[in-house]
């Protein structure tokens, strides 16, 4: 695989970890969670998330991406992932981008927005009470094969966590 | 600058540049006191994450050369923690742009480093929307980014919307 797209599935590897971090053992009810109006519930954020990458998706497949609102939580998840995998699999079969698509845009515009809102996931679930424990990502095991909702543990979490909720054993 | 980076080597920079970016942006015209905006108990205010941010960038330097630090630093004040936010950019991309060797794999400063700054990217913007002063959106795959453009100078938006 030629070397950007091989650090683009990279990032996408790390978009299905870090996701993942946000979203498991989250609360009941998470997905719905409001924080204020005009804030998107973690719900509404994934579908968002599968949004963007639908649309990275169109430059290699051509066409429009507009997914409809899933009946739970889980399903949306599933859907995420599964276009995590659709587009990796393009990148990884050397598919041409199409409309003057570039590797550099495909980072900046879809792959980056769906990395900040998976910190906006994080960030929720602070605010819904059930706050994520911080861990160095940098030797976190992230690999480009593995993007599922089945994602390792951290390697290394932090063994101090100063803004812990009451109670954290570490 | 080493003209002859590796292809992951250019596309790393071409993250960091859009970080710089997107980071810009979050930050740029907030509302007064924004800096200080506590939406609960044990979260980190804007001011808090930006210097975390800044922290991230400091460590990714120190990482790719190969002198790995971590440092907590203390929030500044807002203009003055913009302007480490993207001197630590620049700092960062200025090593990544030479012929330097690189002490890390990409993939692993991307994944550390790099990614967790555009999470909290993510988080202000998300913050600027619960304090009432929302950034607008943006989309950012035709937005004029450029490896090495990591200052607080930034292209003017293409294609924006409420």
């Amino acid at each position: 695989m030629e070397d950007k797209r091989k650090l683009l599935n990279h990032f996408l590897a790390a978009l299905a970890y870090r996701t993942q971090k946000a979203l498991r053992e989250a609360p009941a009810g998470f997905g719905s969670f409001r924080v204020a109006e005009g804030v998107r519930t973690p719900a509404e954020l994934v579908r968002h998330m599968a949004s963007v990458l639908g649309y990275a998706r169109t430059f290699f497949v051509g066409g429009h991406y507009r997914p409809e609102a899933l009946a739970s939580f889980e399903e949306e998840i599933e859907r995420f992932h599964e276009l995590l995998g659709l587009l990796a699999q393009h990148l990884r079969n050397g598919d041409a981008l199409l409309e003057g698509m570039t590797e550099e845009r495909l980072l900046q515009g879809p792959f980056s927005d769906a990395m900040t809102h998976a910190g906006q996931l994080a960030l929720l679930r602070r605010l819904a009470g059930a706050p994520v424990p911080p861990e160095n990502f940098i030797v976190a095991e992230i690999k480009e094969e593995r993007l599922g909702p089945d994602q390792p543990r951290p390697v290394s979490p932090d063994k101090i966590w100063p803004e812990a909720p009451k109670g954290w054993e570490g | 600058m080493n003209t002859d980076l590796t292809n992951k080597r250019e596309l790393l920079r071409h993250t960091v540049a859009t970080v710089a970016y997107r980071g810009g942006k979050a930050v740029a015209n907030a509302p007064e006191g924004f800096e200080q905006f506590r939406v609960a108990d044990g979260t980190r205010t804007p001011g808090q994450i930006l210097a975390h941010i800044g922290d991230l960038l400091d460590w990714g330097l120190s990482i790719a050369s190969g002198q790995q630090k971590w440092h907590d630093s203390k929030p500044l004040a807002w203009d003055d923690e913009i302007a480490r936010f993207h001197a630590a950019l620049t700092a960062f991309d200025a090593y990544l742009a030479s012929d330097e060797p690189l002490h890390a794999p990409e993939e692993k400063l991307f994944q550390g480093p790099v990614a967790d700054a555009l999470t909290h990217v993510g988080q202000i913007a998300m913050l600027r929307r619960i304090a009432g002063g929302p950034v607008k959106g943006e989309n950012y795959y035709v937005a004029e980014i450029t490896s090495g453009r990591v200052g607080a100078q930034q292209a003017v938006p293409r294609r924006e919307f409420e």
